[in-house]
């Protein structure tokens, strides 16, 4: 190699390109390899995409990995990928057991602040505006009563949809017909929930609580959605009181959050 | 006119080459080497640069970490005070893989307004000033280079030098893998995003690539990643082709030291230093240039400055 680059020629230039072009197909290998690998490692149910996310095929490439909606996010639910995931090295990804999306910022900011609408804000936005008219086009409807947000932020959070919540029976307290009392994850566990049935303006620590509870049903008494998502109910033998997940789940992950059981007895699996 | 000072620049027949007399040391009344030694060694512009730099990386950092929310995002995308802001090779890989898979859905007002204000932002700038006025990778790499020279100038390593036009090799050749794979390739091999985003949500595996580049810098090729590889640098060398921010050079004050060219990223740039190469009295450095401010620092004869193309005759 000649020491002046000034004094370097074509052919200076065709030896080391083609050391070049050799490495960006080795490149190029190994992103197809890793490709093949992510489509079957996917879906995993420690790994949901954040609301709103695209189909994963897009969302890969849409992703710039800015972080901007880790850093919007109240309750840190969402974090991003490590090199281990392979291509989706620097993706957002919500691992429900550790912190679920409560939706403690009412509005999906981290939909509303992705650049490159992954997290793809119109159909939230189009849920939004159609509660709002039919709220209003309600008989009997005082319009001066209505606050559009409130309405509009319950339609955004009821259309998100990361995945589906599935109780295992074979764990489930409330199918032993055990109860809860305490606190569900121990002293040492950071995760933030803010309780529906609480009214507060943010989430506070779960190891702050203590519950009490004659058959568990920690999952339904802090399920952020409610009654659409999921009841108790009683079991068919009639002698149990069990959760029952519904249609209206979103798969949010608080009740894998906060379900007291060593492994969690109530999944999301991603959609 | 500006483009004046570089486009056929080269290809002119160069001035003729000072007599001794006409040398600004004899015009000191200095031998050569009393004079190429005169200027103290002062690291100015260094300093400010390096405190730009790190400022405006822990400006991420703490907006994050103390929720000050001024700059939010990493160095691949981010908001200044809401704005958007966006990584411009980034923004190609995207541009690409969505013209051809045809999903438009990504390209979002705010994705516009984030390349355009960056695209404007770095033009005015002077393109690859990012590289060293705000890449977090070129802070080290100075370093690195630095126990580089120390190792070549002991003769315990072999300099390696290839063309430079390997840049924009890898440069359309990562815009075609990520076609071709429909990812977004180079990002995950980004050493300003990999640094980036190790300093404002926490390290990852990705730093050992870091350590294989800057080792491989240290002991094989002098600032390897930013003259051959980064095609960041390539764009913004694109961007800021025509800026009016530039190091100009003023003939009558050199003294062919080639001081300059010792401590340059790019030294092909500084191709008029030498005797009998300057074509004309005043040129711009051209566009691979990332005003550092290393070669103002260091030039005896103050020959190269900070300037604004076309300023003296508008002033």
């Amino acid at each position: 190699m000649k020491s002046n680059p000034n004094e370097m020629n074509r052919r200076d230039f065709l030896k080391a390109g083609s050391i070049a072009v050799g490495a960006l197909a080795v490149v190029g290998a190994g992103t197809f390899v890793l490709d093949k690998n992510a489509a079957e490692a996917m879906p995993r149910e420690d790994f949901l995409r954040p609301p709103g996310a695209i189909d994963e095929e897009d969302f890969l490439y849409g992703c710039i990995k800015c972080g901007l909606c880790v850093q919007i996010c109240p309750v840190d639910a969402i974090k991003l990928a490590g090199a281990d995931e392979g291509l989706g090295y620097g993706t957002p990804y919500i691992a429900p057991r550790i912190q679920a999306c409560d939706f403690s910022c009412d509005a999906l900011q981290c939909v509303e602040t992705c650049p490159t609408a992954v997290l793809d804000f119109r159909p939230f936005k189009e849920e939004g505006v159609r509660a709002v008219e039919k709220a209003a086009a309600e008989p009997g409807a005082d319009l001066s009563t209505v606050n559009p947000f409130e309405v509009q932020k319950v339609a955004m959070k009821e259309a998100v949809l990361m995945g589906k919540a599935h109780v295992n029976r074979n764990t489930c307290l409330a199918h032993k017909k055990e109860g809860f009392k305490g606190n569900p994850r121990g002293d040492d566990f950071e995760g933030l929930l803010r309780s529906p049935y609480k009214n507060a303006a943010s989430a506070s620590p779960l190891k702050a609580r203590d519950y009490d509870r004659e058959i568990c049903d920690l999952c339904i008494i802090e399920c952020p959605i409610g009654e659409k998502a999921i009841i108790q109910r009683r079991s068919r033998s009639g002698k149990k009181l069990i959760p029952h997940v519904l249609d209206g789940c979103t798969g949010c992950g608080v009740c894998q959050m906060v379900c007291p059981t060593a492994e969690p007895s109530i999944v999301v699996e991603p959609i | 006119m500006a483009s004046d000072y570089f486009s056929n620049a080269k290809k002119k027949s160069p001035l003729t080459s000072k007599t001794v007399e006409q040398m600004p040391h004899s015009l000191a009344g200095l031998s050569f080497k009393a004079w190429r030694d005169s200027r103290k060694k002062n690291h100015k512009m260094r300093n400010i640069r390096w405190a730009v730099l790190l400022f405006m990386n822990l400006l991420f950092v703490f907006s994050f970490w103390l929720d000050l929310s001024v700059l939010e995002g990493s160095l691949s995308g981010s908001r200044l005070l809401g704005f958007y802001l966006m990584d411009p090779f980034n923004s190609l890989q995207l541009l690409a893989i969505s013209s051809t898979t045809g999903y438009m859905a990504m390209l979002t007002m705010n994705f516009w307004i984030g390349l355009f204000t960056i695209l404007i932002f770095w033009f005015i700038l002077g393109g690859r000033s990012f590289c060293s006025w705000m890449c977090p990778y070129h802070i080290l790499a100075e370093w690195a280079e630095k126990v580089h020279n120390y190792l070549v100038n002991k003769k315990k390593i072999k300099e390696h030098q290839y063309h430079i036009g390997l840049r924009f090799v890898f440069l359309v050749g990562f815009v075609l893998l990520a076609v071709l794979t429909k990812n977004l390739v180079f990002e995950n091999l980004n050493l300003v995003g990999i640094i980036s985003k190790g300093m404002i949500y926490g390290p990852s595996l990705l730093l050992l690539w870091l350590l294989a580049i800057i080792l491989f810098e240290v002991f094989v090729s002098r600032r390897f990643w930013c003259r051959y590889v980064c095609p960041i640098g390539a764009t913004y060398s694109m961007v800021g082709k025509y800026s009016p921010l530039a190091v100009k050079f003023d003939y009558d004050k050199c003294g062919y030291c080639l001081e300059c060219q010792k401590v340059c990223l790019v030294p092909h740039e500084l191709w008029f230093v030498k005797r009998g190469k300057a074509t004309q009295v005043t040129h711009f450095v051209d566009s691979d240039c990332t005003r550092c401010g290393l070669c103002v620092d260091v030039c005896p004869g103050h020959a190269l400055t900070f300037a604004v193309k076309g300023a003296s005759s508008i002033l």
